[in-house]
């Protein structure tokens, strides 16, 4: 990391090297990025790999996917008449957390999304900051791994946007990791985040996110099940390691005894 | 003992009139014993029935702790249902109790790979080997009206030994083991995948072919509940046709010869 740079600026146009690279790897049809990708372990095997049979399938499961996803094709887009009319609000739906409530009466005027770990310019990033970054809208079915399913418009920041405006990446990066209000928090890998459609949404069917559903800012993951698609997002950092966090299995959901890799 | 595992390799149901019968005095007295089930069948089948057994499970968790089915892309509690299983008097608390979805979700995923993987050597297996067409293509002359009605009379009467040979399968049993493999297992396995959101990024045609995720789910589990009752007629079927000898033989391989050489 240099330490001559000063704040940070958006500086949206100049993509950082390490990022791009990866971006443009994934934008590769199936083969070439089968080869390309097919260098890190990262894209076939999760952080940590339970014992037994289950381990055994949990890779299976995540190989087959990355695969198969290895030309990084996008979920299905709805139409707008397919818009859930009352979208479920599941798990935490009003964080009790005292900041929280402050930040939120205000406005989330005074929110602020911390974005740190390896990358080049660790800096802040208030909400209108976010949302003066190129956006991205999405209309997808959120696939709950309780079995439900429905289908919302999204709005927000490609997740590489984020990691771009603090400069991109630094070597070793492996995962992002997205810490929530209620203590919450799950790593995501580079497959994913280099993907168009993992978003960080702040607008939900053209409105505000709503609390129930996260405001001011969530993940959206669409080719992982619901539980990795993580609400009132507190902040992110970038890391070579998802040892150090909590069990060490690579999120919250995963450490409880679900699976880390949530295509399923 | 040698013998009879040499002759196995042809005689396993093989419908052929011709099948080499081998004596094993050594060890059952004078009984006649035919091979009846290759290695690779009575492997296959046990793995099988283990992984449908954990399957069975671990999906009946994962259902009951969202008790209702959907049609469409969308369905969520609230949301029009084809079916609940509060109407069926188990609410959807109690019915959450008794369903454990991380449980069931980790066992489900993992045997649905032992299931695949297991299938695809028993397939592989009996292909190569030409055994599917020898052993559970029905023949022209099996085909026909009087042969059917007189197969299915006879299994509604509690019969099936009478169809089934000691060295054939009998018509209905081919035609639906045939059926349960080539069309129901593979239909069932793409209602579990259009399920996936990772697998239907890659395969987004899954969701139109069932009309979408909601729909997959509520086609899976009537599959489910099909199965169920392919499985209790089979054992139906085992025990109709003489259980310890059936059963004996998808474990050992053999089959005695009747004496009265049906
Ligand atoms: C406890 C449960 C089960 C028992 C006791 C059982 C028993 C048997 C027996 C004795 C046979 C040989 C029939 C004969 O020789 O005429 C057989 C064949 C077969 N069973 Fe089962 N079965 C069970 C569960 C299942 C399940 C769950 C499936 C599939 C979902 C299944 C699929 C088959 C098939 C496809 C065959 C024919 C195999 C071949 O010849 O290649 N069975 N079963």
């Amino acid at each position: 990391m240099s330490k001559t740079k000063t704040m940070p600026t958006l500086d949206l146009g100049a993509r950082p090297r390490r990022v791009s690279r990866r971006a443009l790897l994934s934008s590769v049809p199936a083969l070439g990025g089968l080869l390309l990708t097919g260098c890190s372990r990262d894209t076939f095997v999760p952080p940590m790999v339970r014992g037994g049979l289950i381990g055994i399938a949990d890779v299976l499961t995540m190989s087959t996917n990355r695969l198969l996803l290895s030309g990084q094709p996008l979920a299905r887009e709805y139409q707008p008449s397919d818009i859930a009319p009352d979208f479920p609000t599941w798990g935490q739906t009003n964080p009790r957390d005292e900041k929280y409530q402050r930040l939120l009466r205000a406005g989330f005027a005074d929110w602020r999304l911390p974005v740190s770990g390896l990358v080049e310019r660790p800096l802040s990033l208030s909400l209108d900051d976010i949302k003066r970054l190129p956006s991205r809208t999405q209309i997808t079915a959120h696939v709950c791994e309780q079995g439900w399913s429905a289908i919302a418009q999204w709005t927000g920041a490609p997740l590489l946007q984020v990691l771009n405006a603090a400069g991109g990446v630094t070597s070793g990066a492996r995962y992002v990791v997205l810490d929530t209000v209620d203590g919450w928090y799950e790593g995501i890998d580079m497959f994913e985040v280099v993907h168009p459609q993992t978003i960080l949404a702040y607008r939900m069917n053209g409105d505000d996110l709503p609390i129930g559903n996260g405001a001011p800012l969530r993940l959206r993951l669409e080719r992982q099940c619901g539980y990795k698609n993580l609400k009132f997002l507190k902040s992110i950092q970038v890391v070579d390691s998802m040892a150090d966090f909590g069990k060490g299995t690579g999120g919250i959901n995963s450490d409880w005894g679900f699976h880390w890799y949530a295509g399923v | 003992m040698r013998n009879a595992e040499r002759a196995e390799a042809q005689t396993c149901v093989t419908g052929r009139e011709d099948s080499v019968v081998t004596s094993e005095r050594s060890r059952a007295g004078t009984k006649e014993w035919i091979a009846r089930h290759s290695y690779n069948v009575r492997i296959c089948h046990w793995i099988n029935v283990i992984a449908c057994g954990y399957l069975l499970v671990s999906g009946i968790h994962i259902f009951l702790d969202f008790p209702e089915l959907y049609w469409g892309h969308t369905g969520y509690q609230g949301y029009p249902a084809i079916f609940k299983l509060s109407d069926w008097g188990i609410s959807w608390d109690d019915a959450g109790a008794m369903g454990n979805r991380m449980w069931g979700r980790n066992y489900h995923f993992t045997f649905a790979w032992v299931f695949l993987i297991n299938g695809l050597m028993y397939v592989g297996w009996n292909m190569v080997t030409g055994q599917f067409r020898d052993r559970m293509l029905p023949r022209r002359d099996e085909l026909t009206l009087v042969n059917l009605r007189a197969d299915l009379r006879d299994h509604l009467r509690w019969l099936a030994r009478k169809r089934t040979s000691t060295t054939s399968y009998g018509t209905l049993q081919k035609t639906s083991y045939l059926l349960l493999i080539f069309v129901f297992v593979p239909l069932l396995t793409l209602t579990g995948l259009a399920q996936s959101p990772g697998f239907t990024a890659a395969m987004p045609a899954l969701l139109d072919m069932f009309g979408g995720r909601q729909s997959a789910r509520s086609l899976h589990t009537i599959g489910t509940v099909l199965l169920v009752l392919f499985v209790v007629v089979h054992v139906l079927e085992v025990l109709a046709a003489g259980a310890f000898n059936r059963v004996r033989s998808m474990i050992t391989g053999k089959h005695p010869l009747p004496e009265e050489g049906l």
